[in-house]
């Protein structure tokens, strides 16, 4: 069977509990994924039955929280299969499972998790600041995964008393910090006034960048190996 | 020649575009760009470390971009050969001021293009001068400027001790390059160093450092004093030394001299000269230098494990593979079994690889099916391994040879040292972590090789 969920967090629960005893279950969000002719169950979100689900996950593994929201965060077409397929591995065992990596469940779901991680840590670096004229920063950018608001307490932890918004340009949604609280916010184009100094700054950097290259040793592949090229839209040394 | 202004004129302290290249230009050949190991905390102001570290960006080199590296001047007064800078050499000079170099630093990382400075300086009239130039500006961006993200300092050799001690107040890491292995390289490249003149400073910094530690848990002093510590790094392949005699090197500085990282820049002809060879040194041997410099730090190797002081490491196949095959009688080791020792020594088996092993054989027998579906790379490791009992590898050690050495053309090795140490995003607990030093080895994974 194949079920259709909202994307929420409650849900997902709430299709997992449904699908449990279902060999065959698939789960999404996305009805992209139907095949045609195929008649989905469409999930109606329950959010009691749902915090009681996650009561549960919880007493065999109080660290599943953390691992289901990162799969729902992932950017992978299956994603919320896989985190069905981790979560109800968990329930059967009854205990944590995530070092039984011999188990392809628990090896996707880990490797899906580990993807997000590493996607917040890259754009801890990758991320483009523009300065507006009111002096407040803005950064658009494309993630894989679903992850502008976790980006928020590094930037906030290092520029206190700058406002910053942090733009998934894909998702259409802004993470926003003003200079005292942080939210989100569904953004779908953001007008900015550059500063004054802004085009000349972005000079500077690309001049440093090309500067600091040894042209004599070029690794393009080692280059984009560790800076994929999708996300150089947003980075002026490289757009 | 850079007093044509084109950047706007509210801004008096934008340094040029000129100035920028020329001083960046010849910092570049500096391989460190490392910003890991220091948790300084933002106070007010702008800027905090990152324990880990963090790349900004890449270069088509391949490198990866963590610091604003520049010189606050390339005018020197000494003339070391293999330096564009050297005092006989005819290029063009810029000397920066000390605001220029804040205001450059401040505004790069406002909009997240560094992680912080790496700062360092040509002689400019003599030792002293340019050190307390190089303390004016750290200590201007510190208190100034309320920055607070990471500052590597390159120390000036014969300055100061004051100087320095007091510059290690504001810089979160501290560099002399050693340059070159020995007294005698040093005497006829670089005349007016010495191995004690580069030497002292580091031994002095470390001692004083102990005792800054000391005096700030008895809750005396407050502040920092190199939280990331020394590094240094020497030029490979301009001079005779075997990679047998740099490593022994390095492996002193690690054990004596506490330093957080050799890093090994292997010779790039940017000036000619009679006494200095006419080629790049291979890239391979800097690489095969940085594995078995891996193998020191990570992996409970001593150099005298790897090569003898005259030799250099083989270049067909990597310093774990060429040690194992030279230690046969300890293999294979089965995986169900071995200590995380023993499996780090498996060549072709990072770090991560065995953590993922340790954790998942506490559940089930590993047979070699699931070190597949783990995807631990085999192509080497398995000549080496029984999995429950059961060898999958070559017969003899001579095609064990030939293998390893396809292998080794076929997985790339650099990204099997990098990425066996990533991050654990939560998946793994942080009890079980291999290695001695976590900071160092999260420092490695973000690609500052
Ligand atoms: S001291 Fe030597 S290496 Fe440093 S800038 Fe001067 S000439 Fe170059």
């Amino acid at each position: 069977m194949f079920y259709l969920f909202d994307g929420s967090e409650n849900g997902f629960l709430t299709a997992f509990l449904l699908a449990f005893q279902d060999k065959n279950a698939r789960i999404s969000s996305k009805s992209a994924q139907l095949l045609l002719g195929q008649e989905p169950v469409f999930v109606r979100t329950d959010d009691d039955r749902a915090q009681r689900a996650k009561a549960r996950l919880l007493s065999f593994d109080n660290g599943c929280h953390k691992d289901l929201n990162a799969l729902l965060r992932c950017g992978r077409e299956d994603n919320e299969q896989v985190a069905f397929e981790y979560l109800r591995f968990l329930a059967q065992k009854k205990r944590p499972v995530r070092g039984m990596l011999a188990e392809p469940a628990v090896y996707r779901a880990v490797e899906y998790i580990k993807k997000v991680g590493l996607e917040i840590h890259h754009f801890h670096g990758f991320i483009r600041f523009i300065e507006c004229e009111s002096g407040a920063l803005y950064a658009p950018f494309e993630p894989d995964n679903d992850i502008c608001d976790l980006l928020v307490p590094h930037f906030r932890a290092r520029l206190p008393a700058f406002p910053f918004v942090l733009h998934d340009v894909k998702r259409k949604k802004a993470a926003v910090y003003d200079g005292a609280n942080a939210f989100l916010a569904p953004l779908e184009k953001a007008e900015i006034m550059i500063s004054a100094d802004e085009s000349a700054w972005q000079g500077l950097w690309k001049k440093y960048y090309s500067a600091v290259n040894i042209p004599s040793r070029e690794r393009l592949k080692q280059m984009r190996g560790y800076m994929p090229a999708r996300y150089w839209k947003y980075m002026p040394e490289r757009s | 020649m850079f007093d044509f202004l084109f950047v706007p004129l509210y801004n008096i302290d934008m340094i040029t575009q000129e100035k920028l290249t020329i001083l960046t230009e010849s910092a570049k050949y500096d391989v460190s760009c490392s910003s890991s190991g220091s948790a300084r905390k933002n106070a007010g102001g702008v800027g905090n470390g990152y324990i880990a570290g963090c790349c900004h960006s890449f270069t088509p080199d391949g490198r990866c971009v963590s610091l604003l590296k520049i010189l606050l001047s390339n005018d020197c007064v000494y003339d070391c050969k293999y330096c564009p800078n050297r005092v006989s050499a005819d290029v063009p000079r810029a000397t920066a001021t000390p605001d220029e170099i804040c205001e450059l630093t401040m505004d790069f990382y406002k909009r997240n293009y560094i992680e912080g400075l790496f700062l360092s300086s040509a002689v400019t009239k003599n030792p002293d001068f340019t050190m307390e130039q190089l303390l004016l500006v750290v200590k201007k961006l510190r208190t100034e400027y309320g920055f607070h993200g990471y500052i590597h300092l390159k120390g000036i050799p014969k300055a100061d001790p004051a100087l320095n001690r007091s510059a290690a107040l504001y810089a979160d890491r501290m560099s002399y390059n050693v340059e070159l292995p020995t007294e005698k390289s040093l005497k006829l490249l670089a005349p007016q160093k010495s191995k004690e003149s580069l030497l002292l400073p580091m031994k002095t910094l470390t001692r004083e450092r102990a005792q800054f530690v000391e005096e700030k848990r008895k809750k005396q002093v407050s502040g920092h004093f190199l939280p990331a510590g020394q590094t240094t790094q020497m030029i490979v392949g301009a001079t005779p030394e075997a990679d047998g005699q740099i490593l022994r090197l390095t492996q002193a500085l690690y054990r004596k001299m506490q330093l957080k990282r050799v890093y090994y820049s292997s010779y790039v002809p940017v000036v000619q000269d009679s006494l200095l060879p006419d080629k790049c040194t291979g890239q391979l041997r800097e690489h095969r230098l940085y594995q078995a410099d891996w193998l020191l730090r990570f992996y409970g190797f001593s150099v005298e494990e790897i090569v003898t002081e005259g030799e250099n490491l083989a270049l067909e196949y990597d310093p774990k593979c060429a040690w194992a095959l030279k230690n046969m009688h300890l293999f294979p080791v089965e995986i169900n079994r071995a200590s995380l020792e023993e499996l780090l020594r498996v060549p072709g088996i990072g770090g991560r690889s065995a953590q993922k092993i340790i954790q998942a054989r506490a559940y089930t027998t590993l047979t070699f099916e699931s070190l597949v579906k783990m995807r631990v790379a085999l192509k080497r490791a398995k000549h080496f391994i029984t999995c429950n009992g059961k060898f999958f590898g070559a017969k003899n050690e001579t095609a064990v040879r030939g293998l390893l050495i396809s292998a080794e053309n076929g997985e790339n090795a650099v990204q099997e040292n990098l990425f066996s140490l990533l991050p654990d995003t939560g998946a793994v607990s942080e009890k079980k972590i291999l290695f001695s030093d976590r900071q160092n080895a999260l420092s490695a994974l973000t690609g500052e090789l």
